[in-house]
């Protein structure tokens, strides 16, 4: 708009919350802002989070992206939902999916007839052969869903798994080519305003002084501005979230490239499986309190199903988040604002969401505090019901086979979930958002894939007699597995759809 | 224990909407209705404006317009206009539908505020169909594709007409209707309701009551539950209403700020509604105690309606409470004996849904400007934090916050926001993507669309009594 003068945003940190905040200022505030990234060759990007939620498929299409192109350049795959292996119990295995059970519509949610012949004694098959997310996922099929509502193909959604370490590049080359500005050095140190508190220019190790409005903290686990700088309490979820490293170490794909991530149980923590199309990520989250990285290390060697294609890799965090994300003009982003273990691909939607709602409330000079209070109230509506989530997994098990999982198991856990469990065992309720990242089929399918089954079922569920209800079951199983055999497999479809360049 | 006989007590729109409505969803269940006549302050029993949700309720009993409307006497209503709430400028209508599409990237809402900051943007409502339509005292059912498509509509009730056409439809149900007057109320070991008394000494016993009652709350009272009071914020403490219907009426209210609250005209009813401590208005005055109960669901007891919530009739949200409140209740009837962690969740649902109707309400008085001892008053009190954040984060930039449990969509709000001429500071960024001369361009055309669909729609009198022959013709 002429005559405003743009907002001189200053990001420390590349990397992929780095970049991609870059880019979407870029593409979605021209003229309004002035990027300046400062990143350092001499830091490494984390870069595990390779698995992504549905909502990523927003945010390729808001920066003009086409979805092909994308996938091909990281080598991206599909993804359908997280299998779960060892949860509930050693030998369980279920399938989040992206998308629901039944065919999603009608009053009463389908778990609910599904209960009712559960708990007459009726033979029925599981809840996860009633979605068809789950059994495409299953049967290492894929194709693009459907709008039509009459159709299975509506009922599902799906993410990517993607190599972190091409995305930034990606997106450094988009960010760029939209006028922002990249600067090599680290930052040695912060500069204050003496008045007001703000953030008036970092320091490099060069010397060179980068001046800024609005100070994007994308410098990861070292929260180099807000926390350190501007030392924003950091509240510690260790108790609940144990896990505390991980070691990584990609290998060679030598079994199926699924449509889903894996998370796999372990003595100490859980293991992803991560399928892309050049390789397989591989990593063990554990506790430190509980197993030792050699230990945690030796254990992921002995896991994963092709050759390494490196060294095991260990990284530490800590469970939790800073307590505000958005103080005086700093916005942290990504884990530089807090961190959850990826369990449940949660990494890159957190700096999605952030992004988003910094784009909504840009603010127009460094103090802002109507913009800051409501940025903070939805990233912390997003931390809560996040962490809630991932406990389940922990808690929800019959585990007795190491200390890890007794702990877990027998730990005290935020009565918001306690309270969530007990309405859904009492009669399949599931606590309703209107918006929020995982909604109503997300949590039945790990409660019931956990083992906690409803104990009774929501009255209305009664309406239909019996057989026709057993009928209608058996005409849905049979129309989903019909309809999973035409689908084309993965890998035929990644082939045909965005294949990586061969030289790659 | 399992959940199999539902007693509801109080027999006004309240209490039948309830029995049918669980009796209709949940047909095993046993329901009986002690059919009190509601009192003169269940305002979801007494007040004939209702808002589009009431349709959504009819639907999902399988009760068509033929039977809700036609046969009842009902009319249709596009919305209402507001007068004199801001001195100096213009009335507006708040209907139930869009004002526009964003383009890109950037919402209507911050198209147009940058229009009207520039001085040459059309009033807000000229762009919503239903409220060009309501002004014009015209009305069609939405449908095609043009600007027409899409709009709700709430009724203006005849309220005996359609009470006794919801007794009909809950004794074909199979609702057992039992008379008599409450005696007495006695209670069980853990402080629910073990039984009811009727003056004939018979006793009544149910798994579980719903309290239809009205305010006074006949049955959930006698638990001892606390309840919020609102006075402070809606300081209106008396309702003046009468029966006065209107020959050639229009397809809304007028809603008129006075000096010591503001007055109604409707199609069937007037009235007003006032602050006792400002000032007297004639007519029999009918006590107002603004509040909702903290714990609508307690023990074996939910208090459904001006039980569980007490608000002036502005903005018409009383049967809506009432409505969503038995909406609630069937989702979340306990499978067996009613247990205090489903009620926990009932009443954090119940609680934030009537805690932002409040807010709705109280913006029309937060953002008035009138010169009268009253007006000052209320627009002098501290907000509650959830509506003091929506205003400054609207001031400041246009945006409205996200809440759970909203009742009034984005478009409401800024209806009256707009129309009380509550503009941003600045324009968001977001905006920047759609050069003005594009914006107006789309807002006039909209504007024009919309006026030449209005142009030849039938009065509300003629589409009804087109409706209504259609109905004999066919019978």
């Amino acid at each position: 708009m002429a005559g405003v003068k743009p907002v001189r945003v200053v990001i420390v940190g590349g990397g992929t919350s780095g970049w991609m905040t870059a880019a979407a200022l870029a593409r979605l505030l021209p003229g309004r802002v002035s990027i300046h990234l400062i990143e350092s060759e001499a830091i490494g990007v984390i870069g595990v989070g390779e698995a992504t939620l549905p909502h990523i498929r927003g945010f390729v299409e808001k920066l003009g992206i086409r979805e092909a192109d994308f996938m091909a350049w990281t080598r991206g795959t599909f993804k359908l939902g997280i299998e779960f292996r060892d949860w509930g119990k050693i030998g369980d295995s279920y399938v989040h999916p992206f998308g629901t059970f039944g065919r999603g519509k009608g009053e009463v949610d389908f778990h609910h007839y599904w209960t009712r012949l559960r708990l007459a004694g009726t033979d029925v098959p599981p809840l996860e052969q009633f979605s068809y997310g789950c059994m495409l996922a299953r049967a290492n099929r894929f194709d693009l869903p459907l709008d039509d509502p009459d159709h299975l193909a509506s009922t599902y959604g799906y993410a990517y798994q993607f190599d972190a370490l091409l995305f930034a590049p990606y997106l450094r080359t988009i960010a760029e080519g939209l006028g922002a500005q990249r600067t090599e050095g680290k930052v040695v140190e912060v500069l204050r305003d003496a008045e007001r508190g703000t953030i008036s220019a970092v320091r490099l190790d060069d010397g060179a002084l980068i001046e800024g409005d609005l100070f994007i903290d994308c410098s990861g686990f070292r929260s180099l501005l807000l926390g350190e700088a501007l030392e924003e309490p950091f509240e510690d979820w260790n108790h609940w979230l144990p896990a505390d490293r991980a070691v990584a170490m990609p290998c060679r794909t030598a079994t199926a490239v699924t449509p889903y991530t894996s998370a796999i149980a372990m003595p100490a923590g859980w293991r992803w499986r991560i399928p892309l199309q050049h390789r397989t990520g591989n990593g063990y989250v554990y506790a430190s309190a509980f197993t030792s990285d050699d230990d945690a290390a030796r254990a992921l060697t002995h896991a994963v199903e092709g050759a390494p294609l490196a060294d095991p890799r260990v990284l530490r965090f800590r469970a939790g988040r800073r307590r505000r994300s958005w103080v005086k003009n700093c916005v942290a982003i990504g884990l530089a604002s807090g961190f959850l273990e990826p369990l449940e691909s949660t990494s890159i939607y957190l700096v999605q969401q952030a992004i988003t709602a910094l784009i909504e409330l840009f603010p127009e000079t460094a103090d802002a505090p109507v913009e800051r209070d409501e940025f903070n109230r939805l990233i912390d509506l997003e931390y809560d019901r996040i962490r809630d989530f991932l406990i389940l997994h922990y808690h929800a098990t019959t585990r007795t086979d190491t200390d890890f999982w007794n702990y877990v198991r027998t730990m005290t856990i935020p009565d918001s979930l306690s309270e969530k469990i007990e309405l859904f065992r009492r009669a399949g309720r599931v606590v309703k958002y209107r918006e929020g990242v995982f909604l109503d089929a997300s949590w039945i399918a790990v409660y019931v894939g956990q083992g906690i089954l409803p104990e009774g079922y929501d009255p209305r569920a009664d309406a239909p007699d019996s057989g026709a209800l057993i009928q209608g079951m058996q005409a849905l199983h049979r129309e989903i597995t019909a309809t999973v055999e035409r689908v084309p497999e993965h890998l035929r479809y990644i082939d045909r759809y965005c294949a990586m360049a061969a030289a790659a | 224990m399992s959940l199999t006989r539902l007693l509801v007590v109080g027999g006004g729109i309240t209490g039948w909407s309830t029995a049918a409505a669980i009796k209709r969803r949940v047909p095993k269940l046993a329901v009986t209705i002690l059919p009190l006549a509601p009192p003169p302050d269940a305002l979801a029993d007494r007040i004939a404006t209702t808002l589009p949700s009431v349709l959504g309720f009819h639907a999902d009993l399988g009760i068509g317009l033929d039977d809700a409307v036609v046969r009842t006497g009902s009319l249709y209503r596009l919305g209402t206009r507001f007068e004199g709430w801001v001195e100096g400028a213009l009335d507006y209508v708040h209907a139930y539908a869009r004002h526009g599409e964003g383009i890109g990237g950037a919402a209507f809402q911050h198209l147009w505020a940058r229009a009207a900051l520039s001085g040459d943007a059309p009033p807000f409502d000229s762009l919503s169909p239903a409220a060009a339509m309501a002004r014009a005292g015209r009305f069609v059912l939405p449908g095609g594709d043009g600007p027409l498509a899409d709009y709700g509509f709430g009724l203006t009730l005849d309220i005996p007409r359609y009470t006794a056409m919801l007794m009909a439809f809950a004794r074909h149900v199979g609702v057992e209707g039992h008379l008599g007057q409450l005696a007495g109320v006695e209670h069980d070991a853990q402080g629910g309701i073990a039984g009811l008394v009727l003056d004939d000494g018979t006793r009544l016993a149910a798994d579980l009551y719903c309290d239809c009652t009205g305010p006074n709350a006949r049955l959930h009272g006698t638990l001892g539950v606390g309840r919020e009071d609102w006075k402070r914020w809606l300081p209106g403490d008396r309702l003046v209403l009468e029966a006065a219907p209107i020959a050639d009426p229009l397809p809304m209210e007028r809603v008129v700020a006075t000096e010591n609250g503001w007055r109604w005209i409707g199609p069937t009813q007037q009235g007003a509604l006032y602050s006792a401590a400002h000032g007297t208005v004639p007519g029999e005055p009918i006590p107002i105690a603004a509040g909702a109960s903290l714990e609508p669901w307690r023990h074996n007891v939910v208090a459904i309606g001006d039980a569980a919530v007490a608000i002036e009739p502005l903005e018409w949200s009383n049967l809506h409470l009432a409505h969503s409140a038995i909406d609630r209740l069937i989702t979340m009837l306990p499978a067996g004996a009613p247990h205090p962690l489903e009620a926990a969740e009932y009443n954090r649902q119940a609680l934030a849904e009537a805690r932002r109707v409040r807010d709705f309400v109280l913006l029309h008085y937060a953002t008035a400007r009138r010169d009268t001892p009253f007006w000052h008053d209320v627009a002098g009190a501290d907000l509650p934090d959830s509506l003091a954040h929506t205003l400054r984060l609207f001031r400041e930039r246009g945006r409205l916050p996200f809440y759970e449990e909203e009742t009034f969509d984005r478009d409401s709000w800024l209806a009256v926001l707009f129309g009380q001429a509550v503009l941003p500071r600045r324009i968001d960024p977001l905006a920047d993507s759609v050069p003005p001369a594009e914006a107006m361009r789309a807002i006039a055309q909209r504007h024009a669309a919309i006026a030449q669909a209005v142009q030849p729609l039938p009065t509300l009198a003629a589409f009804r009594a087109a409706q209504s022959r259609h109905l004999h013709e066919r019978a």
